[in-house]
């Protein structure tokens, strides 16, 4: 008997165990610990300025009800867009991976790009561009002799045009994915049969991927709801809220309205919370990683000189979602007063040269870069760990943590750090305005991206590689280390890529937690917006577009020659 | 370090290496494993065989701490590694076995030396005891020129030997074999086969082999234990589970072959013969071969051990006309279904004078080839 | 003018019995009345101005935090110009509007935080505010005599007026015919620009004093038809004059005199209108913070700040062009003096910091939250 008890007390005590729960209790304190403060506030309906709250109850929520039409405005966006986004995906999924269009594999790597851009520069552009009066696209649309205007970009339409742009590569990706994982022989026994290409793709091919598109329509529903930037600078010029830019409106506001504010992001994440679990169950069957058994080479059909237009329709995308914004920003950069026909004089540097000079901008680039590399190198460990906990350990632990990490995924960027201002404000160890919050903000509702992109490499690596390794006779930190890790490298490279790129980008949590010390790029820009001349803006977002390009440049340049390939 | 009693009188027999004693594995409340026990003797190949979803891989997982058990005990050499009466789980790290796998697991980021190295290195081996030993393993399965190779460049059959030699270079007493065989084709199954007996022998090594393959069983084997939804249905000797299958499951699955029902009849009986008479009327002579004989009986007849001839043979028992159903050919010989009475039987005759369909011919089978079935 | 003398008496009264209520618990500093530490030394003189600080110490300490309401390049070019004079002592700034500022540095200190040494507010209804919870810092600057004492706080030493912001109607040359053009205060209620016109956002202090002011002159309807204009609201008037030279909106509501000499700088084709009944202004308030972490750094801000130096600094640079009430500054760049426009400012501040709160529902019900 003693020896058993000395064995389950070694047991007990193994690294495996200590870093299990060591991680899972930090990652369940990163996300718990803001949301009950979120609760709390959502539940207050004391006095606002007296904390501890005095009394709870549900008026915050029966208030809500008083605006209706901010509700109407967050779905009619959330819907086109999603509309939008899957038709873009679907179409662009389609000619990319069943069709033989040329330049495939570069149009694929291309579509990423506009998530990249960040949706800000992209609602940036797109308002130089669409404004009813000073747009680029209406001012042409005048000279030809149009009347009026063209488009409006600041109506619930535009919003959602822009956002499918934006944030639908999500979609391509997913839609993408399901065509490439389709068994091409069930096409071919059909049309072996005799049915027509068309008669296969509507009852074959069709009906094959709609669960998966159906999956798509719904995660992509869900992001849309909690969309932020696009509605943030396209709608509130005309007052047009949805529940995102209505909770930073009440919070930014004077006098602020933070349990109203707080009531709202809950019910969002409520909602957002449903989609997600609805999306697991239908599509997902209990895990949130793509298990890709064998990948099929889909078919791809030979549609002729079909190609040619197809081509077309790439490159249009392309250049709507890529170079377009990107061109708009640096054509109003260089103008004093941007307009579509500038006059001689209205050419300028000096928006150039009052951007580097700014110190709060260098300050706030450096910043981003400086935690976009602590985001992504921390989180990578942190999340590795987390993933296997997760879905390789059997700690009892593993369960629970899954909800635990993919939580941040139902709340919007934006009421998480609400949440994280109460939370992190009473902490004793001051970090509230400081880098470090930002550092752990960003970690936070990271956690989902990371620990699903490393998790979906780590299941492709053969359980037995790992076993084999126990058989041997490795204990578990020697086989994490001598087996694990280095299968796991290019996985692990791939989400330090993306963690960089998403904390550099970040701006719902951002804009509430920055301080005067820990400034950041992407709110600094919508400061900008609000507070500057929107050709001021035009540049600092070019600027940041341009250093965080190089910074990519480089890094995918570094570990190319460490021998690992990024993968999307 | 437990000591445990010897199981069962003090023996004349030698005392098992490795024992597995009512052993039950439950993934929830669906049965994997629903009670197996057996023992391996040292230096003996135990093969596990069945089809798939038997239970015969979880079995093996479970002795290498791979999968943990719902109740049982395992003990190897006297230790229990696995106890659910005493709460005793031992990591599979700790318990000193060895295994191949399905899939090779070759580590695809080393070399063919580092991955056969690993095991050594886990032991904090030096250099040249390593580099000693891993050439020596490397040349008992010839491949040796690869060393230096990236493993994942290697062959399907390349890797098969890569594992093997990872496997037993730091010299285990347990080899635990998980159908490693059945990824390759058919040629070098058959070459790879006697290689692997012939290491075994060399290495003396204890092993338990898992597979559904019936040659690789019956080539490889000191003993099989035939398993089906969970339990084993029968253990010895390949020409025991051979000869003399218990059940009908065992009988068909090792070797193909005719089941013939009857009803006892006593008063046919000669010498160590019993008889049985069919519905159709037809009188079998087979052997009980120990087994309970009661008044409804089973008995199994080999495809290979009924023969056709077209004229009537010598000898009284167990002869009867047929009709020929079908001929099935199959290279080294033809499957002939005849109607006999109200059942077919099934053939298997070696290149024989043309028959027809339909032609009536006579079959016979010795009696010692029939064999009684358990109930 | 007669309004501005009553405004001296009633304001003070006020402030005197704020002054004899203690301070709220969680600032937990001396109440106004008490002379604080640097009355005690004689001042020095650094650079071209007088100051109470110890300068040394203040470069010792190396930073200065700014709470500022101004927009972002108003707000670095302040600092910026406090740098450029003293550049051991680094800068960084907060800004928001002034209804924001002042609700997060009243949260921060709730929470036992005090990271910040100076703070600028465009509404004296705050400002009063905090001087009554003991929230600044009693320091009374050598330069104070440049001031008259109805542009210093009073007791004197908590806040000073670092200048005043002006605001008319602006409208776009290009879209407006002269006779469409506005010229009194009523016009901006003409139904040919709804929804062509603009504001400012709730937390403005100058919006908040357009709203006081002219609710007195025209009564309470006047806001409520406006409301029917369907504004579109900003946060600062670089927004609003960016969106008027562009086209965007034909007219804004509250055109601040500053905006207008900048943009006009920069070519734009817009056209100020000063409207007889008067431009309303907001004074533009700095103090030093108590319990600020660089507090001689934060006094020597103020001493800078109200010095000629300072002040030619706030009435020069582009991002700024204050109106400067100090009783020797020269005229704004534009050649104009402050004294030369009529100004509307609440007859009565106190009533005036009662009705914030009636003037937040109204302001953000027109606006949609």
């Amino acid at each position: 008997m003693t020896v058993s008890t000395v064995e389950s007390a070694r047991t007990w005590f193994s690294a495996q165990k200590i870093a299990g729960y060591g991680v899972a209790a930090v990652a369940a304190v990163f996300v718990l610990y803001p949301v009950y403060f979120l609760l709390q506030a959502a539940f207050d309906v004391g006095d606002p300025q007296v904390r501890p709250p005095t009394a709870y109850g549900l008026d915050n929520f029966s208030g809500l009800f008083q605006f209706p039409q901010i509700l109407l405005n967050t779905l009619n966006v959330s819907l086109a867009a999603t509309v939008m986004a899957l038709v873009f995906g679907f179409v662009m999924a389609w000619i990319l991976a069943r069709t033989n269009v040329p330049g495939r594999r570069l149009f694929e790597q291309l579509m990423a790009v506009p998530y990249y851009l960040t949706p800000l520069l992209g609602a940036l552009a797109w308002s130089l561009l669409g404004s009813p009066e000073s747009g680029f696209i209406n001012q042409i649309w005048r000279a030809l002799g149009g009347h009026d205007h063209l488009i409006d970009i600041n109506t619930g339409y535009g919003i959602a045009w822009v956002m499918a742009l934006f944030e639908g590569s999500v979609a391509f990706v997913m839609i993408a994915a399901v065509m490439k994982s389709m068994d091409p022989s069930l096409e071919e026994a059909s049309q072996v049969i005799g049915a027509s290409r068309l008669r296969t793709m509507l009852r074959i091919t069709l009906p094959l991927v709609v669960p998966g598109v159906l999956g798509a329509a719904i995660f992509v529903f869900a992001e849309m709801l909690g969309s932020f930037a696009v509605a943030l600078v396209l709608g509130l010029p005309n007052r047009y809220y949805v529940v995102t830019t209505a909770i930073y409106q009440l919070v930014q506001q004077y006098p602020p309205k933070i349990q109203t504010a707080a009531a709202m992001g809950v019910s969002l994440f409520a909602v957002m919370f449903v989609m997600l679990f609805l999306y697991r169950r239908i599509v997902m069957a209990g895990s949130y990683v793509t298990i890709t058994g064998k990948a099929f080479r889909p078919r791809v059909a030979d549609v002729g000189p079909l190609r040619y237009v197809l081509l077309g329709v790439c490159v249009f995308y392309v250049f709507v979602a890529v170079a377009l914004p990107l061109a708009t920003l640096l054509y109003a950069s260089v103008q004093k007063i941007a307009v579509a026909f500038p006059t001689a004089g209205n050419w300028t540097l000096d928006n150039f040269r009052t951007a580097m000079s700014m110190n709060a901008v260098r300050s706030a680039l450096g910043n981003s870069l400086l935690l976009g590399f602590g985001t992504a190198t921390i989180g990578v460990v942190l999340m590795g760990l987390l993933a296997w906990l997760i879905y390789r350990s059997r700690l009892p632990a593993s369960g629970v943590m899954e909800y635990v990490v993919m939580f941040p995924q139902a709340v919007p960027r934006l009421v998480f750090a609400f949440g994280m201002m109460w939370a992190w404000v009473v902490f004793p160890i001051p970090i509230y305005g400081t880098l470090w919050l930002l550092l752990i903000a960003y970690i936070t509702v990271f956690l989902p991206l990371g620990v699903r992109t490393i998790a979906g490499v780590m299941l492709q690596i053969d359980k037995s590689l790992e076993e084999c390794a126990q058989m041997c006779g490795a204990s578990w930190a020697f086989r994490v280390r001598t087996v694990t890790v280095p299968l796991l490298v290019p996985g692990l490279v791939a989400a330090w890529l993306l963690l960089f790129i998403a904390s550099v980008r970040e701006l719902g949590a951002s804009i509430l937690l920055m301080g005067p010390h820990s400034k950041v790029i992407t709110p600094s820009i919508v400061e900008s917006w609000f507070g500057t001349s929107s050709e001021l803006t035009a540049t600092l977002a070019l600027i940041q577009t341009l250093v965080v390009a190089i910074a990519m440049i480089v890094l995918v340049a570094v570990t190319r020659r460490v021998g690992a390939q990024p993968v999307d | 370090m437990q000591v445990s009693q010897p199981m069962g009188p003090a023996s004349s027999a030698p005392t098992p290496h490795i024992e597995v004693h009512g052993l039950e594995l439950y993934y929830g409340s669906v049965p994997a494993v629903r009670g197996v026990s057996f023992n391996v003797l040292p230096g003996e190949q135990l093969t596990l065989l069945g089809p798939s979803g038997c239970g015969k891989s979880t079995t093996l997982r479970a002795i290498a701490g791979l999968e943990k058990p719902t109740s049982g005990e395992i003990r190897i050499d006297g230790v229990p590694m696995y106890s659910s009466a005493h709460q005793i789980n031992i990591p599979a790290e700790k318990r000193r076995l060895s295994m191949v796998f399905q899939s090779y697991a070759i580590w695809p980021h080393m070399t063919v030396f580092d991955n056969v190295a690993y095991g050594l290195r886990v032991r904090r081996a030096g250099a040249p005891e390593i580099k000693e030993k891993v050439g020596h393993a490397l040349s008992l399965v010839q491949m040796s020129e690869f060393a230096g190779r990236r493993a994942s460049q290697l062959s399907g059959g390349q890797q098969q030997r890569v594992a093997l030699a990872r496997a037993f270079v730091f010299s285990p007493s347990v080899l635990l074999f998980d159908e490693p065989l059945s990824n390759l084709d058919a040629k070098l199954r058959a070459d790879m086969r006697i290689e692997l007996r012939d290491l075994q022998h060399r290495l003396g090594i204890t092993s338990v082999y898992v597979t559904h393959d019936l040659e690789e069983a019956l080539a490889m084997s000191d003993r099989i234990a035939v398993m089906r939804d969970g339990v084993i249905e029968q253990t010895g000797t390949p020409d025991e589970i051979y000869r003399l299958p218990r059940s009908a499951f065992v009988a068909d699955f090792v070797g193909s072959a005719n089941l013939i029902r009857g009803r006892l009849r006593t008063d046919l009986a000669v010498n160590d013969l019993i008889a049985l008479e069919t519905s159709a009327g037809h009188v079998v002579y087979c052997m009980a071969y120990g087994r309970p004989v009661g008044a409804e009986l089973v008995v199994s007849v080999r495809t290979v051990h009924l023969t056709i001839s077209s004229d009537r043979p010598a000898g009284t028992q167990n002869v009867w006309s047929a009709r020929i159903g079908k001929t099935v050919f199959q290279g080294d010989f033809t499957q002939v279904h005849v109607g006999w009475g109200d059942q077919h039987l099934i053939a298997r005759c070696a290149a024989m004078e043309p028959i027809a369909v339909g032609q009536e011919v006579y079959i016979t089978v010795d009696p010692k080839r029939v064999v009684l079935l358990d109930a | 003018m007669a309004g501005i003398k009553n405004r001296n008496v009633t304001r003070r009264t006020l402030l005197k019995i704020g002054g004899a209520i203690s301070a709220a618990p969680f600032v937990g500093f001396p109440a106004p009345g008490v002379l604080a530490q640097g009355q005690t030394k004689s001042p020095t003189k650094v650079l071209d101005f007088m100051t109470n600080a110890d300068v040394a110490k203040a470069e010792q300490e190396g930073q200065l935090v700014f709470y500022c309401h101004e927009n972002e390049p108003g707000t670095a070019g302040i600092v910026e110009g406090f740098h450029k004079d003293f550049p051991k002592i680094n800068t960084s700034y907060v800004r928001a509007q002034t209804g924001a500022l002042y609700n997060k540095i009243l949260s921060e200190r709730s929470a036992g935080r005090f990271d910040v040494d100076v703070i600028q507010l465009s509404d004296l209804a705050p400002a009063v505010d905090f001087q009554k919870k003991g929230g600044y810092e009693q320091y009374v600057s050598p330069e104070s005599p440049a001031y008259k004492a109805e542009h210093l706080s009073s007791p004197v030493g908590s806040f000073f007026w670092t200048g005043v912001d002006p605001a008319g109607i602006a409208y776009n040359k290009a879209k407006v015919t002269p006779s469409e053009a506005p010229k009194t205060w009523q016009d901006i209620l003409n139904p040919r620009w709804k929804g062509v016109i603009s504001c400012k956002i709730s937390a403005s202090g100058l919006q908040f004093v357009q709203w006081y002011a002219l609710r007195k002159l025209y009564g309470p309807g006047f806001w409520k038809e406006f409301a029917k204009q369907n504004p579109h609201a900003f946060d600062s008037r670089v927004q609003l004059f960016d969106r008027l030279a562009k086209g965007d909106d034909k007219i804004t509501a509250i055109g601040e005199y500053p905006a207008y000499i900048l943009f006009k700088e920069k070519g734009a084709n817009v056209e100020f209108v000063a409207p007889p009944d008067g431009l309303v202004a907001t004074p533009l308030i700095v103090g030093a913070v108590s319990k600020a972490p660089h507090p001689e750094a934060a006094k020597l801000f103020v001493d800078w700040a109200m010095s000629k130096r300072g002040q030619a600094w706030y009435q020069t640079n582009p991002n700024l062009y204050y109106g400067s009430v100090r009783t020797d500054a020269p005229p704004m760049p534009t050649g104009v003096r402050l004294s030369e426009f009529k100004l509307l400012y609440p007859a009565d501040w106190d009533d005036y910091a009662n009705q914030r709160d009636v003037f937040s529902k109204e302001w953000n019900g027109m606006l949609g939250l």
